[in-house]
């Protein structure tokens, strides 16, 4: 068992500066979560304190129910992986590996064994008298996955483990990861700043801006239903669309305006809407890109959520087509079926699913509708 | 394509004439040390008639050579011992440590390059005195005192080439702050030790000036305070001295061909990514 606990955490600098603010977080047993949010949203500094290279200005961390606020790193039974790998240039790999098991004066016999398991395991027992040097990025990046296995750790701290990798090999190690989690079957705390690592490996995702937690749900809960405009711009690539919009209420219907263009809710969402004190107001209203349609049978489907947009360039990419658009002054961004006719220039109708549209305070930044 | 060559040629040309320049001095004191007092006077330039190795017994009973020698190695080794181990340390928690007082003390560890030896020397004797703290040990705590500053300055220069991030993969593999760095981050600098390594013992191990003020006991004197001892108020025995100034270089000369490599490495180390 190794479950995490965060309470009423705090970090501040010398200087004033608040790296992270009340952050208040469980993360049970087998849990693969990913700590992701823009560089200096303290989510590396977050990590830091679990491993204990960083002191806790306030609040309490328990690693397994024991308080380790004041314990070495050492001693919190923790592993971790670094973003430039931090191998030990001197050292073999297999010394590299070994390092942390000989100072804890565990028996040569086992140090061996335990070193060529993992290296097994990651596929380098060829590489094991090689010099940190003599080794690719990726490789660099397994022994550095190596050195903490090893260890036998009750959790895995990774910081940003992939991001000097080139992009293939980045594919590649982020399900050697995801399956390294499923065979050791141990915790893993996870930061990165790119949301797809976020979302294709998470078991759960922290949402995290200028020290403060957004949002932590499933990938699939924080894609679909993002508690506010940050986590719905942050998740997903590209990002979703945003636009400024007037809540009218017409007779039974619930409309929302822009410009000249004009979207009816459906009957479920208009509900929900009627019963806040929206009407009359302004609202942000975002879609995703694949939630844009420029296909006859969508436009027919959906008359009542139509808009005219000029398109300002269109990007191949084989299975899927971006149109860059404006609508009323706006830029979106639309996913669409590569057969689309859509020529940069043309100023064609597009539709927004309504029901996939997303409704946020203007103020407040905050989700009304998902 | 003409003009290129005639480019290498002159730069050739004058690479050679630099070379001779260089290699002159060399060549005076190995040749003029095989030859007697006389023909060293009448035939300053040329070849020896007869190798007088004879200068080189005489000049090695004279230097009193097994005491000497081994107090010249004693008191280098020594020194650059206590210069390398704390020079890095002090250079490594001033790097590591980013306060405003780091910063403060590397200034002032690097300002003190720049005050002049001569300037210090007499004082810095006289309170040595003062204390007791003459000959061999004294030498070797002014040494520490006077290389620390570059040894600070060019360790400081290779720390920051070295990630913080190894530091806290050592500290999580279960090293202290200690073990961290003598395990780690030290076999790191290897090519900056063996810089200063190089620089000090050139430095120490060719010192006349400080010796020459701190040790007065006999049994102490360095091979390059014996050599003066050549040279009498009315007798200067150029042919032994010139021997033994060959044999006083010659380590330095064997060590330096050993490691030049390591000394480029050193200097251009940190330059380009690698």
């Amino acid at each position: 068992m190794a479950s995490v606990k965060m309470k009423n955490v705090y970090k501040r600098y010398d200087g004033g500066v608040t790296a992270v603010s009340d952050f208040n977080l469980d993360i049970e047993h087998r849990e693969f979560l990913i700590l992701v949010g823009p560089s200096g949203c303290g989510k590396t500094t977050l990590l830091r304190m679990v491993a204990g290279l960083e002191d806790i200005t306030e609040g309490e961390i328990y690693i397994d129910d024991k308080l380790v606020n004041d314990v070495q790193p050492k001693d919190r039974d923790i592993a971790m992986v670094f973003q430039n790998y931090a191998l030990y240039p001197h050292m073999s790999v297999f010394d590299n590996m070994a390092f942390g098991l000989k100072l804890r004066k565990i028996p040569k016999e086992e140090i061996k064994k335990r070193v060529q398991e993992a290296a097994k395991i990651l596929d380098i027992d060829h590489l094991l008298d090689r010099r940190p040097k003599a080794l690719s990025g990726g490789q660099r990046q397994r022994v550095a996955l190596g050195r903490a296995i090893v260890r036998d750790p009750k959790v895995f701290l990774m910081d940003e483990p992939l991001s000097n990798l080139d992009a293939k090999l980045r594919v590649q190690m982020r399900t050697e990861i995801s399956k390294l989690h499923q065979k050791l079957n141990t915790t893993f705390l996870y930061v990165t700043h790119d949301q797809t690592e976020a979302m294709t490996m998470g078991t759960r995702i922290v949402v995290m801006k200028d020290g403060y937690i957004q949002q932590v749900d499933t990938p699939q809960a924080l894609y679909e239903r993002p508690s506010n405009m940050f986590v719905a711009g942050f998740m997903g690539s590209p990002q979703m669309n945003f636009i400024s919009a007037k809540v009218e209420k017409r007779g039974d219907e619930i409309h929302l305006t822009f410009g000249k263009d004009d979207i009816k809710l459906p009957e479920g969402k208009a509900k929900k809407l009627e019963m806040s004190d929206y009407i009359g107001k302004e609202v942000i209203l975002g879609i995703r890109p694949e939630n844009i349609h420029d296909e006859a049978l969508f436009l027919e489907s959906m008359p009542e959520s139509i808009v005219e947009a000029r398109i300002e360039l269109v990007e191949l990419l084989g299975s899927e087509t971006l149109l860059y658009m404006v609508v009323d002054n706006v830029d979106f961004i639309a996913r669409v079926n590569p057969r689309t006719k859509a020529k940069t220039g043309d100023i064609m109708k597009v539709a927004f699913d309504p029901n996939k549209i997303h409704l946020f305070d203007k103020d407040t930044e905050r989700t009304i509708i998902n | 394509m003409r003009r290129s060559r005639i480019k290498k040629y002159t730069l050739a040309v004058f690479g050679i004439i630099l070379a001779i320049f260089w290699i002159s001095p060399f060549y005076l004191v190995l040749d003029n040390s095989f030859k007697t007092k006389k023909e060293l006077f009448t035939s300053t330039i040329g070849l020896p008639k007869k190798i007088q190795l004879g200068n080189y017994r005489q000049a090695a009973v004279d230097l009193g050579l097994g005491e000497s020698f081994v107090n010249t190695i004693l008191i280098t080794a020594l020194s650059i011992l206590i210069i390398i181990i704390f020079s890095s340390m002090s250079a490594y928690a001033l790097q590591r440590v980013k306060r405003k007082t780091s910063t403060f003390l590397f200034i002032f560890f690097t300002a003190a390059m720049l005050i002049p030896f001569q300037a210090v020397m007499i004082p810095l004797v006289a309170e040595f005195g003062k204390v007791k703290m003459l000959n061999i040990p004294g030498l070797i705590f002014m040494y520490l005192g006077f290389g620390c500053s570059l040894g600070i300055f060019l360790y400081h220069g290779a720390l920051k080439g070295i990630p913080q991030s190894l530091d806290d993969a050592a500290r999580i593999d279960g090293c202290g702050r200690f073990r961290t760095f003598w395990l780690i981050v030290f076999p790191m600098l290897k090519p900056t030790t063996v810089t200063i390594i190089v620089l000090d013992i050139m430095w120490i191990w060719n010192d006349y000036l400080l010796p020459s003020l701190v040790v007065n006991k006999q049994g102490m004197r360095t091979l390059q305070l014996m050599i003066f001892y050549f040279f009498g108020q009315y007798t200067r025995q150029w042919h032994l001295a010139l021997a033994g100034l060959t044999i006083a270089i010659l380590p330095v000369l064997i060590f330096y061909f050993l490691v030049q490599k390591q000394i480029v490495k050193g200097i251009i180390s940190g330059a380009v990514k690698q």
